[in-house]
């Protein structure tokens, strides 16, 4: 195995041709971001008229984050508190199994091995938006349609992060030290605690990372599972304020002007996401990197 | 076996006179219809058994009407819930009721989606809870839109009788009147072009059936008939809709009119810059003007629609919802005698209207002080008597499919691709579409 | 596992019935997918899927490759903060991004219409018929050219300090140590890549559904495979045939992923 980080390496000129190229690359990723922060900034009245990347009359930002924490006894708050759990139990629970089921493909054979690993690359093919009814029926069944529980369980499961693991397991952990293990008499399930989760870790907190930003962003099995605004997540909260924004038309007049609370509220929900990633981006990065070392 | 017993139970609680409900709720019993049965259980006792009902609606601001509601009857407790709006809300309700668990106890539902509900039994018939005396209480038009195959499956809550918004200011800028027939509206878009290449008269969203339904409607076409239980008419090519396909074809081809979508924030733009002179729709969107361009609401102004003859005076519907008792509901008596309240009783009727409906309520409609209000988000005009006007103007006989959320949903797919030319193609091609569905879903589809 | 097979096993059950509003819920075999096939809306979303797939996932992948090389190759100022930026907008969900990028468009009020006005140009209409596809493609991969980025950009790490200084010794500039050192060492890292946005593309809704209420003359409820489906079972009430046409759609992508991965794979081993 060779895990390298490599020294840092030579310092070389700097080209300014690269740099403004790259610098034309980042402005085209920010450009919608300073948009977003320059609309938070208005109140409806200019956010209808007047140049999009630039402050309109007056600075609102304050007062549109008030406003938006404060409608309806601070709803967003609490779809905030939601998005953070389904976030936390979800993405951790999600890496753990990942990690559980990816390394025992990766690492056993047992009948059926091929039928699931085609099940999982299944079930990645096929659209989450089409399994969304047949799911909303079984938990109905089972009685947890409009629970938390209804997010969880489903984010819980990730072909994606299966898959992604048994590759990465298939290739981190070599068999022979298994093997090493085993004759060392140690149980299977110990092994796997004691020995291959340390030597998954960097895909394991991959997993993690890329389920937080799945379950964070997650959207459509909250719309169809949810009907209490009370257990939703800020994806599908701030959708709904948008459609009560563009309206539907004759089912009552709105007496809110909710375009400002949609666009202050979004970029209150991309914060935190955007701070993890900075902090975060050490471990995310050195999990890739694992991720493509080769025996 | 369960389900039946639950509609034994169901059938006693609907023996209640009428008469006796509508009495002990709005206590101005002007309803009529006793005759349906005798009974045992009372809505008033329905009213004094502690209970919490689930309503599920996305109208803003009726927690205010609902409170008055708890104020009345301590011992219910209304749960307001927005589940979604409009298909998404159905979606929902025909799942809940599919998997029969989840779902509400009262139901707010647009008129078009109502048939359909209705017919795959989703929805309680209320007759069997009183509603059937309740008729003088409405208008005309709502109470025949919540009647589907001799049921009442809602109570009336808003109606959007339409109306012309038109911009004051570009009007009396360019010296014109607003205009009282369809001529007189098509040679209006073309001075409004000639003044400035970048104004229209009005948009049309090619996003948005019930836009298209109520300018058929108005021009008298019927394009839509449920026939028995089984089979329906599908007619898209009538007199009417070809009056109103030809002359917004000609509109839009001459870039007279715009085809932008509704509602999004480059429209609301249009709006406020002053690039759209009008808006055609109901009378429930002053609350929208007032609260989105706050600072071009005063040039808005309210008359009635442009007539295809002169002199008449037709209109239609754009819109609104009534209240419905889903069949999964574990207390339909005081779900119903609560969406009866709702939409009948004068103090409620009044909180909607406050709150930005427009009234389904007949009783509303034809009080003085309702008539005389200025309305501050329309320059003070006494609008009122306009809506009201069209109100009592709107065309008789119109109907929705049973299947009318899928016919709107494929809209777009249909006209809405074909905006920009020639709407009768477009038109011809949503029938199409629409009949091949009705066929799929085992109807009998009679079109031309 | 079970969590993985019981909706996906319940989908595939669902697909051979056919609940009618006259008539009931009827056992039809496989009718529906007799029908799926056949059926010209679905497959005209399926042709317009792949269309976005030739072009936008490699000029998506191209980028990424070409930031990913720029910020390893240590010729650029602050390449911390290009990592980052650039990465930033995976952090926000898809609603969002194509609410945001819809405004942009906008002809007339929108950036794109501002922007005209201050040149005395006539824009292009980007919410238009003609550039629709385009458009959506490019809210996709600005959510995601950061992110890929990323993954090369790892891969690049890996690759031994050695090798550099090897090749330096034998002279070779920085393009030739771009062409034979850097590419083969994420060719793995872009088949991955590539597999995934595959999928991703087969499965496109987010995006385009947002930009629906911009645009409802352009985008038709089947404008994309995934749209159909959904749009069959929430607007139209058939479950049955959504599900079918979900498995068919499931399938198509399977197939096309794993021919992508079977023959990047060959043509590693044939070296």
């Amino acid at each position: 195995m060779s895990v390298n980080t490599p020294a840092r390496r030579r310092p070389r000129r700097a080209s300014n041709a690269l740099t403004i190229a790259m610098g034309l690359m980042l402005l085209y990723a920010l450009l919608p971001l300073i948009w977003l922060f320059m609309s938070s900034t208005k109140d409806s009245a200019s956010l209808t008229s007047g140049f999009g990347l630039w402050f309109g009359h007056g600075f609102h930002l304050f007062d549109n984050i008030g406003d938006v924490l404060s409608y309806d006894d601070g709803i967003y708050l609490r779809w905030f508190g939601n998005t953070l759990l389904y976030a936390v139990v979800g993405a951790g629970g999600a890496a753990f199994l990942s990690t559980a089921a990816g390394y025992g493909l990766a690492k056993y054979r047992f009948r059926g091995r091929t039928a699931l690993s085609a099940v999982v690359l299944g079930a990645i093919a096929i659209p989450g938006t089409a399994l969304a009814v047949p799911t909303y029926l079984l938990f109905s069944k089972v009685g947890i349609v409009d629970t938390p529980w209804a997010v969880l369980l489903p984010s819980l499961v990730s072909p994606f992060g299966v898959y992604l693991m048994r590759v990465y397991a298939a290739e981190a952990v070599p068999d022979s030290m298994l093997e090493a293990a085993r004759i060392d008499g140690s149980g299977e399930v110990r092994t796997f605690f004691t020995i291959s989760l340390r030597l998954l870790a960097p895909g394991f907190v991959t997993v993690l990372l890329f389920a937080l930003v799945a379950t964070w962003n997650n959207y459509f099995l909250p719309l169809i599972v949810l009907s209490n605004p009370k257990w939703f997540p800020l994806t599908v909260g701030l959708n709904q304020w948008n459609s009560l924004a563009t309206g539907a038309a004759g089912s009552g007049a709105t007496t809110t002007n909710f375009y400002p609370l949609v666009i202050t509220g979004s970029l209150l929900a991309i914060v935190p996401l955007v701070v993890a990633f900075l902090f975060l981006q050490r471990f995310w990065q050195s999990g890739l990197a694992a991720g493509s070392v080769k025996e | 076996m369960p389900p039946v017993r639950t509609r034994s139970r169901r059938r006693l609680l609907a023996l209640v006179p009428a008469a006796a409900l509508a009495l002990a709720l709005t206590a101005c019993g002007s309803g009529g219809g006793s005759g349906s049965g005798g009974g045992s259980a009372d809505p008033a006792a329905a009213l004094d058994t502690p209970a919490t009902i689930t309503f599920w609606t996305w109208a803003p601001n009726l927690d205010k009407t609902v409170a008055l509601f708890e104020q009345k009857y301590p011992k219910i407790k209304v749960n307001i819930v927005n589940a979604g709006q409009s298909a998404t809300e159905y979606t929902k309700l025909q799942t809940a009721v599919k998997a029969g668990s989840g779902g509400p106890d009262v139901v707010q539902v647009e008129y078009f989606a109502l048939p359909e509900l209705a017919l795959s039994k989703r929805l309680v018939n209320l007759k069997d809870f009183g509603a059937a005396g309740l008729e003088s209480k409405f208008t005309p038009s709502a109470w025949s839109q919540v009647s589907v195959g001799g049921g009442v499956y809602a109570v009336p809550q808003d109606t959007g009788p339409m109306a012309m918004f038109y911009n004051k200011r570009i009007l009396d800028e360019l010296g014109l009147q607003p205009p009282k027939t369809w001529a007189e509206f098509e040679a209006a878009a073309v001075k409004i072009k000639e003044s400035d290449p970048k104004r229209f008269i009005t948009s049309i969203d090619p996003g948005d059936a019930g836009g298209m339904d109520s300018l058929m409607w108005q021009a008298g076409s019927r394009p839509f008939q449920q026939k028995d239980a089984t089979s329906v008419a599908v007619n898209l090519q009538d007199p009417g809709a070809k009056k109103v396909s030809d002359l917004w074809s000609s509109l839009l081809s001459r870039k007279l009119v715009d085809a932008a979508p509704g509602w999004t924030n480059e429209w609301w733009q249009a709006m406020g810059s002053g690039q759209y002179a009008m808006w055609l729709t109901g009378a429930w969107a002053p609350g929208n003007i007032a609260s989105t361009l706050p600072d071009s609401a005063k040039d808005w102004r309210a008359a009635p629609m442009p007539q295809w003859s002169a002199g008449e005076n037709v209109s239609a519907e754009q819109g609104g919802s009534a209240v419905a008792v889903p069949s999964t509901s574990k207390n339909k008596a005081a779900a119903a005698a609560f969406a009866i309240w709702l939409d009948s009783d004068p103090q409620a009727v009044r909180s909607l209207n406050e709150n930005g409906l427009f009234p389904a309520s007949s009783e509303l409609l034809k009080d003085q002080a309702f008539l005389d209000k200025p309305l501050a988000s329309l320059g003070g005009q006494q609008a009122n008597q306009v809506f009201a006007s069209s109100s009592a103007a709107v065309g008789q006989g119109w109907q929705y499919l049973p299947y009318q959320v899928y016919a709107n949903s494929v809209f777009k797919d249909t006209v809405g691709q074909g905006l920009t030319g020639d709407l009768g193609a477009g038109l011809t091609a949503w029938q199409k579409r629409i009949a091949d569905y009705g066929n799929q879903q085992g109807f009998k589809v009679t079109a031309p | 596992m079970i969590g993985i097979a019981a909706p996906l096993g319940y989908a595939a059950y669902l697909s051979f019935f056919q609940d009618r509003m006259i008539g009931g819920n009827v056992f039809v075999g496989f009718d529906n997918y007799r029908r799926a096939l056949g059926d010209e809306l679905f497959r005209a979303g399926l042709w317009r899927v792949l269309l976005f797939l030739l072009v936008q996932v490699p000029v998506m992948l191209g980028l990424a490759l070409v930031a990913a090389l720029a910020v390893d190759s240590g010729r650029l100022r602050k390449p911390g903060l290009f990592r980052i930026g650039i990465f930033v907008p995976y952090a926000v969900p898809a609603v969002v991004a194509s609410l945001m990028w819809g405004y942009l468009y906008g002809d007339r009020f929108g950036l794109v219409g501002q922007i005209g006005d201050l040149l005395h140009v006539d824009m292009p209409d980007f919410l238009g018929s003609s550039w629709m596809l385009a458009s959506i493609g490019n809210v996709v991969t600005w959510e995601y050219v950061g992110y890929n980025m990323l993954i090369l950009y790892a891969a690049l790490r890996t690759v031994p300090h050695e090798l550099y200084e090897a090749a330096e010794m034998d002279g070779a500039g920085e393009f030739r140590k771009a062409w034979s050192i850097k590419l083969p060492a994420v060719r793995s890292a872009l088949v991955l890549a590539t597999v995934f946005s595959i999928i991703g593309t087969f499965q496109l809704f987010n995006e385009p559904n947002v930009m629906q209420s911009l645009a409802p003359g352009v985008i038709s409820t089947s404008y994309t495979p995934n749209m159909y489906a959904y749009n069959l079972a929430f607007n139209g009430q058939q479950f049955n045939y959504s599900a079918a046409v979900a498995v068919v759609l499931g399938g198509v992508t399977a197939i096309v992923a794993y021919a992508v991965q079977i023959r990047s794979m060959r043509k590693e081993q044939g070296k």
